[in-house]
């Protein structure tokens, strides 16, 4: 990440860097607002989350240390394994599909140079959509009965779909969604990309005459890859943990045919008040959040130009 | 000839199916709208009708049968106060980080991005809970300027650093204090930046749901919670539904045609160069 660099150039400058003792109180002062909010409200309940996944809660509040036992627990829950199989799926389908789909879009913004900022802008209105609005949204056009997709299905001779209303559709059809929803975002990231590459690679390749198939898959990818894993990084954060349009269209269901771990942690948490179960749940999440995030990190350094 | 010919056709092809994906991406959002001035007998319509009478049924029965200018004003409360907690907290930070070049604090704020949001709402709620402060706007204010103050920070800091320091050197040897070098010669030089900040913290606030599904109560109840509630209750009130749900993307979409060019930058806090 370029956060990471950034602390790595400071180690570099920091010699450089003039001598502020006379201000450093100032500076502190400065800062301190911002550094107290972040502990208050993110280091320090982070803490407090670990420390809750070691307890277990009474009906009266009252806290009992039981340590490893919550983690245990995870361990034998069929519904625990279940939420790991459905994140899973629904992140590598709807991963596939936008990065598939934002590579697209972004040759397609690409080549049509003379579009006007007002046309850009249409073509990401889906990513500005608060996500409780894209879930309504699809819930009437996904309706199995009256909904506007089987109408459209139904059109070019095809069986209506049960949507998200079948447990063997749901995932696809929350990848569909997800990936209507942030694609125009991965083209975004790849177009800064497609943007920022050295031209003469290409002027070298018409020269050569190479086919414009060749030349995407043997340089304009290969190039790109940087971009592709930074955007899979980005995308990975949020498809891994992902929550809102669930919650307001399926909640889980049928049966558990959509309880991503993140949905299950929450009902846990917030619906049967397991404070202490639900804790250690999304600690685990976080640290497999965490272990993607790392592993695609290693992946970016390996595909750098 | 022929090659300008082909490349003509290529044009056309790349417009046609810019167009295609164009409807895909646009379709839900202008069928959403449509449906918020139908009729309900219209919005359950199959096979669904185009040609309709559009009536703002929809919206008056929103603002008569629900206390939906309330919730409009909760919105604005919770969005307005995040963004104007995370601008305060987050410019003298990205200042102070820029100056310093010690970015560790800019770093941890990103935690709240990677953490499933419901890791932080059970000490939340604990901690709110305990202090009394649930049912104020606090819990929802001070939730949303977790996710406010890292976008304004790190939409600030490229901008910070790109003053040349020798401005700063030349203020100091005229003896001018860190926070009046901040306030007379930073910020009017980075207020495009804060502007953007501000339009890119308000529109992620605005748009934000887990926070103020379990923080919100009924005196603080936002939009977004609020038309979550609309959703059980069934095809018959679709109508409504979708005018909520076209009242609350109305703001976030006007804002981002403003700020598209940074709307990267905003989504992705650093992580890429926009």
């Amino acid at each position: 990440m370029a956060s990471l660099s950034r602390a790595a150039s400071a180690q570099v400058i920091a010699d450089d860097a003039p001598r502020l003792n006379p201000h450093s109180f100032q500076l502190a002062a400065l800062s301190a607002p911002a550094v107290l909010f972040t502990f208050a409200m993110i280091a320090f309940p982070f803490c407090y989350a670990i420390w809750l996944g070691f307890h277990s809660f009474s009906a009266t509040g009252h806290s009992r240390f039981v340590g490893l036992d919550n983690y245990r627990k995870l361990i034998g829950d069929v519904e625990f394994w279940n939420g790991l199989y459905v994140t899973f799926a629904l992140y590598f389908l709807g991963l596939a599909l936008q990065i598939a789909g934002g590579i697209y879009l972004a040759i397609l913004l690409f080549n049509a140079k003379r579009l006007s900022g007002f046309m850009r802008s249409l073509f990401i209105s889906p990513i500005l959509l608060p996500s409780a609005v894209a879930g309504m949204m699809w819930i009437i056009i996904l309706d199995p009965s009256i909904g506007l997709a089987n109408y459209l299905l139904s059109l070019v001779g095809l069986p209506p779909s049960e949507w998200i209303a079948s447990p063997v559709w749901v995932i696809p059809t929350i990848a569909l969604i997800d990936t209507w929803h942030w694609t125009p975002y991965v083209a975004l990231i790849v177009l800064g990309g497609l943007q920022s590459l050295p031209q003469n690679v290409f002027e070298a390749a018409q020269i050569d005459g190479a086919s414009p198939a060749r030349t995407f898959w043997r340089i304009t990818l290969p190039l790109l890859l940087p971009t592709i894993v930074t955007a899979t990084v980005l995308r990975s954060v949020d498809l891994l943990r992902f929550f809102d349009i669930i919650y307001i269209m399926t909640q889980g269901g049928p049966g558990n045919a959509s309880n991503t771990l993140n949905v299950y942690g929450f009902k846990i948490g917030f619906e049967y008040f397991n404070i202490g179960y639900a804790s250690a749940l999304m600690l685990t999440l976080s640290t497999i959040v965490l272990g993607v995030v790392l592993t695609l990190n290693r992946l970016r350094k390996a595909v750098a130009w | 000839m022929s090659s300008t010919l082909s490349a003509a056709w290529a044009r056309r092809l790349t417009t046609l199916q810019l167009v295609l994906v164009g409807i895909f991406l646009l379709a839900p959002v202008v069928w959403m709208v449509l449906a918020s001035f139908k009729q309900s007998s219209d919005v359950i319509a199959y096979p669904p009708t185009l040609l309709f009478t559009p009536t703002i049924e929809n919206y008056r029965a929103l603002i008569e049968t629900t206390p939906f200018l309330s919730y409009a004003v909760n919105s604005i409360i919770v969005t307005v106060g995040s963004t104007t907690l995370g601008i305060v907290f987050g410019v003298p930070a990205a200042f102070v980080i820029s100056w310093t070049r010690v970015s560790w604090p800019a770093v941890l704020t990103l935690a709240a991005r990677m953490v499933p949001g419901a890791l932080f709402l059970l000490p939340w709620y604990i901690l709110f809970r305990n202090l009394g402060m649930i049912g104020s706007y606090w819990p929802l204010i001070l939730s949303h300027a977790v996710i406010t103050m890292p976008i304004v920070i790190w939409i600030l800091l490229p901008y910070f650093d790109g003053i040349p320091r020798s401005i700063y050197e030349a203020a100091q040897v005229d003896g001018c204090s860190v926070t009046r070098v901040l306030w007379r010669i930073a910020l009017p030089l980075v207020g495009s930046g804060v502007a953007i900040a501000a339009i890119l913290a308000f529109v992620f606030s605005w748009n934000f749901f887990l926070f103020v599904l379990v923080l919100s109560t009924s005196d603080t109840k936002t939009m977004i919670a609020a038309s979550f509630n609309f959703v059980g209750e069934g095809s018959t009130r679709w109508g409504v539904l979708m005018a909520v749900a076209t009242l609350i993307a109305l703001p976030p979409l006007m804002l981002a045609m403003v700020v598209q060019r940074w709307l990267v930058a905003g989504l992705t806090l650093g992580a890429v160069k926009g």
